[in-house]
Formats: C-alpha cells, sequence, structure tokens
C-alpha cells in the first residue's frame, strides 16, 4: 500500500516534466496540420480535420523541397567523408605501429581543439573560403564541417581502435593483409559499433548545424533547413500555421530515426558530449 | 577536460599492444601513416590550426572588407578599446557568464533528481527517458521558433499555464524586457539539455552497486536520505564533468539568441559569439580585426576558466574522499 503511494507521488514530477518537455513539440505539431486561420480562433485546438496537403504545400511553394535537399547533400556527403577520414585518422593514431615521435602530442592538440569556441576560426575561413572561391557554395560548408567534427570523431574512434587486440593483427598480417587491407577487411569491419555511433552523432550535428550555415551561405537557393528556418520566421511572422509544418520537415528525419534507434542515438550524443 | 586526458594518455595504447611491438622493428610505416593521417590532418590543418592562427593575426590588424582586405598594424590597439571602451562587449561577455553559470546550477540538479526518480522503478521509465531526450535532437533555429510561440504574450504556453493556475497577473512578454529575456533564454537551454543530462546521471546511477542503495533502504534511509549521502557523493565526477561540458557549451552559445532576441532588447540577451559576427558581418565598420580581437580574447577566457574550474572542482572532490 505504502509502495504504491510513493509510486503514485513519484509520477507527478515525472508527468509535469513530460508536459514541459513534450507539449511545445506537440502543440507545434499539431498546428503543423492546421490552417493558421484555424489556429488563429483557438491556438490549442486538436487537428480535425488534419491538413495533411499542408504538407505538399510547403514542400512545393515554401522551397522546402529545396532547403531540405540541400541539407540532405551537406549531411550525407560530410559524414561519409569524415568517416572515412576520421576512421583512419583514429586507426593512425591507435596502433603502436604508426608511431613516430610528435604523434601524441599532435593528438592532444587534436583532443583540446574540440572546445574551441567556432568564433576562433569562423571569421579567418570566411576570408579563407572567399579567397579559394568556397564562399557561398555547399562543398565549402562541408568542407567546414568535416573539418570542425574530425578531432571529436578521431577521438571517439581512437578509443575503439586502441583495445582490439594486437594478437590480431599479427594473425592478420600473417596472412598476408597489408596495411591498407587489415585496415578495410579486418578493423573497419570490427569498429562497426563506433562508426556507427560517430555516424549519428555527426549525421545529427550536420543537420541541424547554424552558424556556419549563416555566415558562409548568402544565396537563397543553397540555405539549408536550419538557416532556411530562420529565414521564414522574419518572412511569415504571421503565418504560424505553414512555419509550424515548416519545423515537422526539419525535424522529422531525425526524430522518426531516433524512434527506432532511440538507443543508438543517446549512445551517440552522449559520446559526442565531450564537446561541450 | 576529466572526460579526456585521463583516456588519451599514452598508456591507453601501450597497454595493448604486445611487449615485442615495443622491441625495435624494421623502419617506420611512414607511407602507411601518411595514408591514415594524411587526409585528417590536411583537414585539421587546412580548416582549424590555420584559421586560428590566422585569427590570432588578424586581431593585432585593421582589415578593411570594403577595402579589398588591406592589412593595417595596429599592434594591441583593438584589445585596448575591447577592454577599457567597449561596453557591448562588457554586457556580452557578463549575459555569456550568467548564462554559463545559471545553467548548471538549474541543470544539473534538475536532471539529478529526474534520473534519481527514474531510477526508483517508475513504470515506463524507458518511454519518459526518451521523451526527456528529444529536445537536445532539434537544431536550435526550430527550437528558437516553437519558443518565440511558447513565449507569445497573446497566445503563448507560458502565460496559458501562469493564467490557468491563476497567477495571470505575472503573465508578460517573457522577451520584451531585458530583466526577463535572458532568463527565459536559459530555460530554453534548460529544456533541451535537461534530459540529456538526465540520461548520462542515470546511466551513472545504475553504475552505483546495488547493495548500497538496497543496505541504506534496510538501514531505514528514505529516499531523500539515500539520494544526497549516497548518490551525491558518488555521482560527484559525473555531475563536475557535466557541470563543465554545460559551462563551457553555454560559454559559446549564439544560434539561439540570434534565432530568438538578436541580442536584444537593449543588449539584454547578447552574447560574446553573437557581439562578434555582429560585429565583423551587421555593423558598418566593416573590420574584420576588432571581431577577431574580440574572438580571441574569448577563447583565452574560455580556456583559462574551463581549465580552472576543472582543477579546482576537481581538488574539492580529492579533498571529501
Amino acid at each position: 500500500m505504502r509502495q504504491t503511494l510513493t509510486k503514485a507521488t513519484l509520477m507527478i514530477p515525472v508527468l509535469v516534466y513530460t508536459v514541459f518537455s513534450a507539449g511545445p513539440y506537440v502543440w507545434t505539431a499539431m498546428m503543423s496540420l492546421r490552417t493558421t486561420d484555424e489556429i488563429y480562433k483557438s491556438h490549442y485546438g486538436l487537428p480535425v480535420p488534419p491538413h495533411f496537403w499542408k504538407f505538399v504545400t510547403a514542400w512545393t511553394e515554401f522551397g522546402y523541397a529545396t532547403y531540405f535537399k540541400n541539407s540532405a547533400i551537406v549531411t550525407v556527403t560530410a559524414v561519409a567523408i569524415i568517416t572515412m577520414v576520421g576512421a583512419m585518422a583514429g586507426y593512425g593514431f591507435a596502433r603502436r605501429r604508426f608511431a613516430f615521435p610528435w604523434r601524441e602530442p599532435l593528438f592532444l592538440m587534436l583532443f583540446l581543439s574540440i572546445m574551441f569556441p567556432p568564433q576562433i576560426m569562423i571569421l579567418s575561413l570566411f576570408q579563407i573560403l572567399i579567397k579559394y572561391g568556397l564562399f557561398n557554395t555547399l562543398a565549402g560548408l562541408i568542407l567546414v564541417y568535416v573539418a570542425t567534427e574530425l578531432p571529436v570523431t578521431i577521438y571517439l574512434l581512437r578509443a575503439f581502435f586502441a583495445q582490439i587486440p594486437q594478437e590480431l593483427e599479427e594473425a592478420a598480417r600473417i596472412d598476408g593483409c597489408t596495411d591498407w587491407s587489415m585496415f578495410w577487411r579486418v578493423m573497419f569491419p570490427i569498429a562497426r559499433p563506433a562508426v556507427a555511433t560517430t555516424m549519428i552523432l555527426n549525421f545529427i550535428y550536420f543537420w541541424n548545424e547554424f552558424l556556419y550555415a549563416v555566415v558562409f551561405i548568402t544565396k537563397q537557393e543553397i540555405r539549408t533547413l536550419p538557416l532556411a528556418i530562420q529565414f521564414l520566421v522574419s518572412d511569415q511572422y504571421f503565418d504560424i500555421g505553414m512555419l509550424a509544418t515548416g519545423l515537422m520537415i526539419a525535424t522529422l528525419p531525425v526524430l522518426v530515426m531516433y524512434l527506432f534507434l532511440s538507443e543508438w542515438f543517446v549512445k551517440g550524443m552522449t559520446a559526442g558530449a565531450v564537446k561541450g | 577536460m576529466r572526460i579526456g586526458p585521463r583516456e588519451t594518455s599514452p598508456k591507453v595504447t601501450a597497454t595493448v599492444g604486445d611487449v615485442r611491438a615495443a622491441a625495435p622493428r624494421a623502419r617506420r610505416p611512414w607511407g602507411a601513416i601518411g595514408l591514415f593521417l594524411g587526409p585528417a590532418l590536411f583537414f585539421y590543418f587546412a580548416f582549424i590550426i590555420y584559421p586560428v592562427l590566422v585569427t590570432f593575426y588578424n586581431s593585432v590588424h585593421t582589415l578593411r572588407m570594403d577595402l579589398g582586405m588591406t592589412y593595417e598594424f595596429v599592434g594591441l590597439q583593438h584589445f585596448r578599446e575591447i577592454l577599457s571602451e567597449d561596453d557591448i562587449f562588457w554586457r556580452a561577455a557578463r549575459n555569456a557568464m550568467t548564462w554559463a553559470v545559471a545553467a548548471p546550477i538549474v541543470d544539473i540538479p534538475l536532471a539529478l533528481v529526474l534520473a534519481f526518480i527514474l531510477h526508483g522503478r517508475v513504470p515506463f521509465a524507458r518511454f519518459f527517458r526518451t521523451v526527456w531526450f528529444t529536445p537536445l535532437l532539434m537544431s536550435y533555429p526550430v527550437v528558437g521558433v516553437i519558443w518565440l510561440w511558447v513565449y507569445n504574450y497573446d497566445w503563448g504556453m507560458a502565460n496559458l499555464v501562469l493564467r490557468a493556475v491563476g497567477l495571470g497577473g505575472y503573465a508578460q512578454a517573457w522577451l520584451a524586457s531585458p530583466t526577463t529575456a535572458l532568463p527565459a533564454l536559459i530555460l530554453v537551454t534548460t529544456w533541451m539539455f535537461a534530459g540529456f543530462n538526465m540520461v548520462v546521471m542515470l546511466a551513472a546511477i545504475h553504475a552505483i552497486p546495488m547493495e548500497y542503495l538496497e543496505a541504506a533502504r534496510v538501514d531505514g534511509a528514505g529516499p531523500w536520505h539515500r539520494l544526497f549521502h549516497i548518490v551525491v557523493p558518488l555521482l560527484r565526477p559525473t555531475m563536475v564533468n557535466l557541470a563543465i561540458l554545460d559551462f563551457i557549451g553555454k560559454m559559446k552559445q549564439f544560434a539561439l539568441v540570434w534565432v530568438m532576441t538578436r541580442g536584444g532588447p537593449m543588449w539584454g540577451t547578447e552574447t560574446v559569439a553573437t557581439y562578434v559576427i555582429k560585429r565583423a558581418f551587421e555593423w558598418k565598420t566593416l573590420d574584420l580585426g576588432y571581431p577577431s580581437a574580440i574572438a580571441v580574447l574569448w577563447f583565452v577566457i574560455i580556456f583559462g576558466l574551463s581549465y580552472g574550474l576543472t582543477r579546482f572542482l576537481q581538488r574539492r572532490e580529492a579533498l571529501e574522499f
């Protein structure tokens, strides 16, 4: 009896916090299925009937198709590059075979740069990108994204590669593996769980990144979703309904994946937290 | 950073390698080293180290964008100006510091209590954990827009709740006043990060041997007693880490401010990060040198404070055990 009572009292703060935590997003989700007129009549009404056509309108008439495509190009390319480059470097930093005199200080420097504030690079990156014709291009944004997430990616993968037993490496070598084939045929497949963690972490970071995008992209047709939303807030300030639909388009890819892979997402984001 | 250096010390790799590997071998495989590390080092030096150095270089120059980026050496003049004359910088620094100090003070205890409750075998604990973690997966612009609506004076959720519980007198335009705007933004980051901190602490609580908590329960210790006398002391290292991460993250805060208030009203939510971008691209000064100097200064302050904080908090920890 007393136990059930304690449980019940415990549920009160849990439910209150859940309302606080989920409320704003659920409210937005409902508005995304209602027209702005309906919303102005009652801001907290249920989406009855749900206007799913709003997603089509946002996609075709308000440019979300373009912004979504830009975000997808940047995210997928950057994740692909950083995964390969980061895994190879993590391996190179981890294994004894590749030791050279300045390797550990180099790695320490790489580690410390995880917490660099972006402002220390962003203004000169602006200059550099202009100089090499990469300003206002998705390619420039991709290069910057890869570079800024490399330190944390290498740090996480190095820790994993360092744990792989030396015996395995030697067995593979006896079987005639070169360094290159050993990495891709033996080590990389073993590291798949760690690689998946960094992929998820980087995917979320690239999909949501805002600061570099706002400084390096000024052309409307190559805006990524976070950037587009910032502009749409001022352009369609009063069209709340359509903006809410846009927010759903911007968040659903990540949230749907989170629904199926929540443990992986939690793991990825927690691992990436060294960034601060 | 505590999470890092301990794991990054060279010892970690050394423990795995076999003894024979330590003996002199054939020449170093420079080809393979270059192949594996080369691409990463290219990215790292071209897009991180080189820009950082350029920023330091720019900070002692005036760099006019309208005159084709002509450099003029000015020595430490920018730094003198920032520290002695620039009221907006000081305001921005104070806001960022307030944020960086207030956020952990709110986030960490809240997350601790939530984690402790979930650990107490609440039904659907996994479901709640999943929901609470979700805000972290949204971009700042999305979060910013949603919370602009939450803080809307006429129909926002914040005032709706206040009116519903009879505190309608406190309902106000939260982002329109310099005194309430910053706390309002801090609450938004709490909304984003409390779930994340909770997850980390929940994992740490699960790592506490069950016998400790069971023994205390048998001895008649109530939940609060168990929380403060067993869980909190054992979780101290985790909490210190999370607090430092929270602190550093908030010192860099940019996006939420940019989307929600642009630093206003009356510089009430200006942070150093937003001020740097404004000085570089929005003000008509067109000088990249001055904002670079602010960035350098803030970079040094962040590194100094996080180092100091790490040392200070960890020393206290050492004394207590």
